[in-house]
């Protein structure tokens, strides 16, 4: 993780949106997440690949379920 | 052909089933698949044209067979739903040194991270035939591509004839075990209705399969 942590390629903020809203994403470089403000979702950079999947991604406010549509 | 419906869903119901599998077998997938699909990623990655640089987002990248296919001017965005498949894919892009691999992500083909005419290429081989819902992988994929942009599809079609649909049958349960569901209907094609089927080539030595080549109106 360590030698990743300056943050992921800048065209990966270039070229992926959110699955679920379809709108930009936000680097978090300190949890190595792309959040998704509209959905309310943090995908996960796992060593240094992005897991842009809705059932495996944080929800950024646990008390509410992120709407799947 | 309502008879074929349960066999259309295989044993492929749902996502989590396909990505477990596939992250099962990351460790045999070459050896299994390298050689038995060639022929057909052969037949795509030419039709293709590889030496044009330009955006490719490849469907169901796996272990990354294909990518050292693509010219190094190209740009080239690899997606799978199995993270331990593009570790392996993402080990060849370095061992190789292949400058056109440009994104590695995990992704459901169903639902694609990527804007609306993304990608000048949108390539799946061998894809529709384990996605629990090929129409929607078809919309999505329609969707990423650019006008004037072209979508490639190889995959294995059910036949419109009676015997062929029975050995289909009785071949359809050693195929599942490796994660291949033997027939799909071409009626799934229809997704793409607006677009134009500008080739359609068949693959040789895998009856019913066939490279389609799609391009979106400019």
């Amino acid at each position: 993780m360590s030698q990743r942590s300056a943050g992921p390629d800048p065209k990966l903020l270039e070229i992926l949106v959110c699955p679920l809203t379809k709108e930009p994403l936000r680097f978090d470089a300190e949890r190595q997440e792309l959040i998704s403000e509209k959905a309310g979702l943090a995908y996960p950079i796992r060593d240094g690949i992005p897991i842009m999947l809705v059932d495996e991604a944080r929800p950024l406010d646990p008390d509410s379920q992120p709407m799947i549509g | 052909m309502p008879q074929d419906k349960s066999q259309e869903q295989g044993s492929f119901s749902s996502f989590a089933a396909v990505k477990a599998a596939y992250g099962r077998n990351a460790g045999i997938y070459d050896l299994v698949f390298g050689a038995a699909l060639d022929r057909g990623r052969r037949a795509a990655l030419q039709a293709m044209d590889c030496g044009l640089s330009r955006r490719v987002l490849e469907i169901g990248v796996g272990t990354g067979l294909s990518l050292p296919s693509y010219s190094p001017q190209a740009r080239v965005v690899g997606i799978d739903v199995s993270p331990e498949m593009l570790v392996k894919a993402r080990e060849r892009a370095e061992r190789l040194n292949l400058r056109q691999v440009e994104v590695l992500a995990v992704m459901d083909g169903q639902r694609l991270a990527f804007r609306d005419g993304s990608f000048e290429a949108v390539v799946a081989m061998y894809v529709l035939s384990v996605t629990p819902e090929p129409r929607r992988l078809l919309r999505e994929m329609r969707r990423v591509c650019a006008p004037g942009g072209e979508v490639f599809i190889i995959n294995r079609f059910s036949s419109a004839k009676k015997l062929g649909r029975l050995v289909e049958r009785i071949a359809s349960p050693l195929s599942s075990a490796i994660g291949f569901r033997t027939t799909l209907s071409p009626e799934v094609l229809d997704e793409l209705d607006g677009m134009t089927l500008a080739e359609r080539r068949d693959i040789p030595g895998f009856t019913g399969t066939k490279m389609l080549r799609y391009v979106k109106p400019g």
